[in-house]
């Protein structure tokens, strides 16, 4: 039993350590919103794995822009609700 | 002579070759003996086969041989292979040192097989069968079992059971008496002095002859106490039914299981009698003793064996049955390696089951859907083994079964089991909870979820004698398709998934809350799947958990909630954890407790000041010494040889103490603890020293139960503020 591929948390895991030295060097409120970034992105590890992209930074990216285009969705959403208000 | 009766045990006899107990439906203990010849073989280029045959002509006793055909498993047709038949197993272990040392080159098969299961494997016999047999003397001519290990409901033999139980924890302190029981009788016998306590024993061995005796430490200090006892005495016990045979001592082990350490206890095994060491044997604590009886029918292993293996263990050997019933040859040394694949093939396939991250909060009226034992399941339907889906990886997108003319060797030892685990889950949902298979029912269902569990993970064990990693990665692949499958048809009911793992998913959908409402997606998934799947239940109310490090961060399997019977269910925190105290698991089990009232998530709120009353009383309880110290000891692995650590854990540390109090640790052996303040930060529970209690470290403890508690409140939408200051932990 064991893997030889490393899993996909783990995949994710070594992404964001090799984004160190880029975020250290970002302003602080810069870093809170990488963090943001990387937070959302870990919450559709499942489909990454499951879409084994050799290079799973790609799939990471998706995940961030999808969580940010849920975001602006959302606001989108309720920006019209006032206006009709 | 004809006789009935059940089986009981099977062992070598030197020459005699096999000796077998049967308890008889007259209720007499009998021993037979039967001579059972045992054959090995050996492949190879047929030049050095014949050098064999010469060298084993030669020997001083030379064994039977033939020349004959058999299946391996990991090659595509039949094999000439050797056949090396002896009278029992001692020469055959004999025999193949001196044949594998001279001809190492050749291949071997079935060599290291325990006799038990060969012989099963003979006659379609297992333990505790009822059987007809033939004696003459004392001979056994015939054997004919009468049931299969597949029947629901077998009248077991009326064994007679002897508990046998130091009064206290040999681990903790010096026990002074033998406590013993029998039926309704009991007795206490002082340790010390040896001689009366010996006889005593002795005439109480004699007065109830046990079928099986139970004890407690029995494996690790009981007996071999008793046994200095009686050998400085110069006064035999009888434990062995069976006076030609010396009790059998097999040391202690540790071994590496699923990525851990696991220490596994020296054992004592009685010949025509059990003995079953509760604290030794594996899962007791799960199933009992009926569990025990249940894994030896299925997995056919000696009871006293099966009660303390593994479950791999037992489901290696239903196949190694399987194998030796269809003239399937098992290796001796599985030289089997991973198929070649490229990189991208092997990204694809080198993936476990899917695992999403839930949607963090409260949700009401969630319901829970599981596949049923999916994985054993997914290798029966789609006749996943070693030899099917060894070459191609088969046509998971399409659930399209691997191609045979029959069933693999592992859908074929699965199939029975599982559905023999599904009768009886089916049962159990039909019985009131006052009838009296209800117990029985359920320990056994428990003893086959461990073997259909297991069978998932040996599959892709590289040393396992029928594993094959594409096997092992077939089987995630088709359940990953089903899964998927199965989130698609509740979403085409516009049901919203809050979370998938592996097997099973939590859905929600506006204004469905009844079981009956979720039909239509439990239809949709079978008819997708062709899989079966059944609702847990619904939850009045779920919380998934985010990290502990993040909260922003969802994490897999870490959640709680009510179902509507009023049940809760409990994943991933520390209530759930073996290395929790006591104290601090049960704070959190009777906080649960007071919010499992809520009918809703909204009511959940109006249990906050029973809650803060609550956590007020534990904290108080603490501080003012209230609680026992057995209720504080954490209990943890040690994880590797002392010289290993290059920071001590605090396992580690406490190991140390008992160390120096003379006391062996081992890898993979719990060690029990008390936390306290200054260095090293613990007090070895075990070590017989004096504690002094005002080194106890109050508020470390304070610490974890204000964790654990915070971890039930915080989806609650409180913080460890709010909480804490209505509480004493300020």
């Amino acid at each position: 039993m064991g893997r030889t591929i490393p899993s996909i948390t783990l995949a994710f895991l070594e992404e964001q350590d090799s984004l160190k030295r880029f975020r250290r060097a970002l302003r602080k409120a810069d870093q809170q919103a990488l963090d943001d970034l990387l937070a959302a992105a870990r919450q559709h590890l499942a489909p990454a794995g499951y879409a084994a992209y050799p290079l799973p930074l790609e799939t990471f990216l998706l995940a961030m822009l999808l969580e940010e285009h849920k975001e602006v969705m959302r606001l989108r959403t309720m920006v019209e609700s006032r206006d009709r208000e | 002579m004809k006789l009935r009766g059940w089986l009981f045990d099977i062992y070598p006899a030197g020459q005699d070759g096999a000796a077998i107990w049967l308890i008889g439906e007259d209720g007499k203990r009998y021993q037979f003996l039967q001579p059972f010849p045992l054959t090995f073989y050996a492949a190879g280029p047929l030049h050095r086969l014949r050098d064999l045959w010469r060298f084993l002509s030669r020997q001083d006793k030379p064994p039977m041989l033939s020349r004959t055909e058999r299946r391996d498993l990991f090659q595509s047709g039949p094999i000439p292979v050797m056949g090396i038949t002896v009278g029992d197993q001692e020469s055959l272990q004999g025999i193949f040192l001196k044949t594998q040392s001279s001809f190492p080159d050749l291949d071997y098969y079935d060599v290291d097989l325990n006799l038990a299961l060969r012989y099963s494997a003979r006659y379609q016999t297992f333990p505790l069968a009822l059987c007809d047999l033939e004696t003459e003397g004392r001979q056994i001519k015939a054997v004919t079992p009468l049931e299969t290990p597949w029947e629901m409901d077998s009248a077991l033999p009326p064994l007679r059971i002897l508990r046998l139980e130091p009064d206290s924890d040999p681990n903790h302190s010096q026990p002074a008496r033998l406590e013993i029981q029998y039926g309704r009788a009991s007795y206490t016998l002082p340790l010390d002095p040896a001689r009366p306590l010996l006889m005593d024993l002795n005439a109480i061995l004699k007065q109830y002859d046990p079928d099986l005796i139970l004890t407690r430490w029995g494996d690790t200090w009981l007996m071999p106490h008793l046994f200095k006892l009686s050998r400085d005495a110069n006064i035999p016990i009888l434990f062995n039914r069976d006076r030609s045979q010396e009790v059998a001592i097999l040391d202690e082990r540790s071994y590496f299981s699923y990525g851990q350490i696991v220490y596994r206890g020296q054992q004592v095994h009685f010949f025509g009698r059990w003995h079953i060491d509760s604290n030794n044997a594996l899962l007791y604590q799960d199933f009992e003793l009926d569990g025990i009886y249940e894994t030896a029918r299925v997995t056919r292993l000696p009871v006293q064996t099966s009660a303390r293996v593994s479950p791999g263990t037992g489901i290696s050997s239903m196949q190694i049955i399987t194998a030796l019933q269809q003239g399937i040859l098992v290796p001796w040394r599985k030289q089997q390696g991973e198929r070649f694949k490229t990189a991208l093939d092997l990204i694809h396939r080198d993936q476990g089951g899917l695992v999403y991250q839930p949607l963090v909060g409260v949700h009401e009226n969630v319901a829970e859907l599981d596949f049923v034992s999916m994985y054993p399941g997914l290798m029966v339907r789609f006749n996943i083994s070693p030899e099917t889906a060894g070459e191609t990886a088969g046509d998971p997108e399409n659930l399209a079964p691997f191609p045979g003319d029959t069933p693999g060797l592992v859908p074929q030892t699965l199939a029975p089991l599982l559905e023999k685990r599904l009768k009886l889950k089916t049962r159990i949902r039909t019985l009131s909870k006052w009838d009296i298979r209800l117990k029985s029912d359920q320990a056994r269902a428990t003893a086959h979820k461990w073997l259909l569990v297991t069978c998932f993970g040996y599959l892709g064990y590289k040393n396992a004698r029928f594993g094959r990693i594409e096997a092992h990665e077939a089987v995630t692949a088709y359940g990953r398709e089903a899964l998927l499958r199965a989130k698609e048809s509740a979403e085409g009911l516009d049901c919203t998934v809050l979370q998938l793992y592996v097997d099973g998913l939590w859905i929600k959908h506006a204004g469905w809350k009844n079981p009956g409402d979720f039909v239509p997606v439990l239809d949709a998934i079978i008819g997708n799947t062709r899989l079966p799947i059944v609702l847990e239940g619904v939850y009045r109310w779920i919380a998934f958990l985010p990290s502990r490090q993040d909260q922003r961060v969802p994490v897999p399997n870490r959640y709680f909630g009510v179902f509507q019977d009023g049940t809760i269910k409990v994943r991933g925190v520390e209530a759930r954890r073996r290395d929790t105290a006591q104290f601090i698991s049960r704070a959190q089990m009777e906080i649960l407790e007071i919010l499992a009232r809520a009918q809703n998530a909204i009511e959940l709120p109006n249990y906050l000041p029973l809650v803060k009353e609550l956590i007020r009383e534990r904290s108080m309880d603490l501080k003012a010494g209230r609680i026992p110290l057995e209720d504080l000891i954490i209990s943890q692995r040690l994880g590797r040889e002392l010289e290993g650590y290059k920071k001590p854990s605090p396992a580690a540390r406490a190991a140390h103490q008992l160390i120096q109090t003379g006391k062996q640790v081992k890898p993979g052996q719990r060690v029990r603890f008390l936390l306290t303040r200054g260095l090293p930060g613990v007090h070895a529970w075990d070590s017989q020293v004096p504690l002094d209690m005002r080194s106890l470290n109050i508020p470390l403890y304070s610490e974890l139960l204000k964790r654990a508690i915070h971890a039930i409140l915080q989806p609650l939408g409180l913080s460890q503020h709010a909480i804490f200051q209505a509480s004493l932990f300020k």
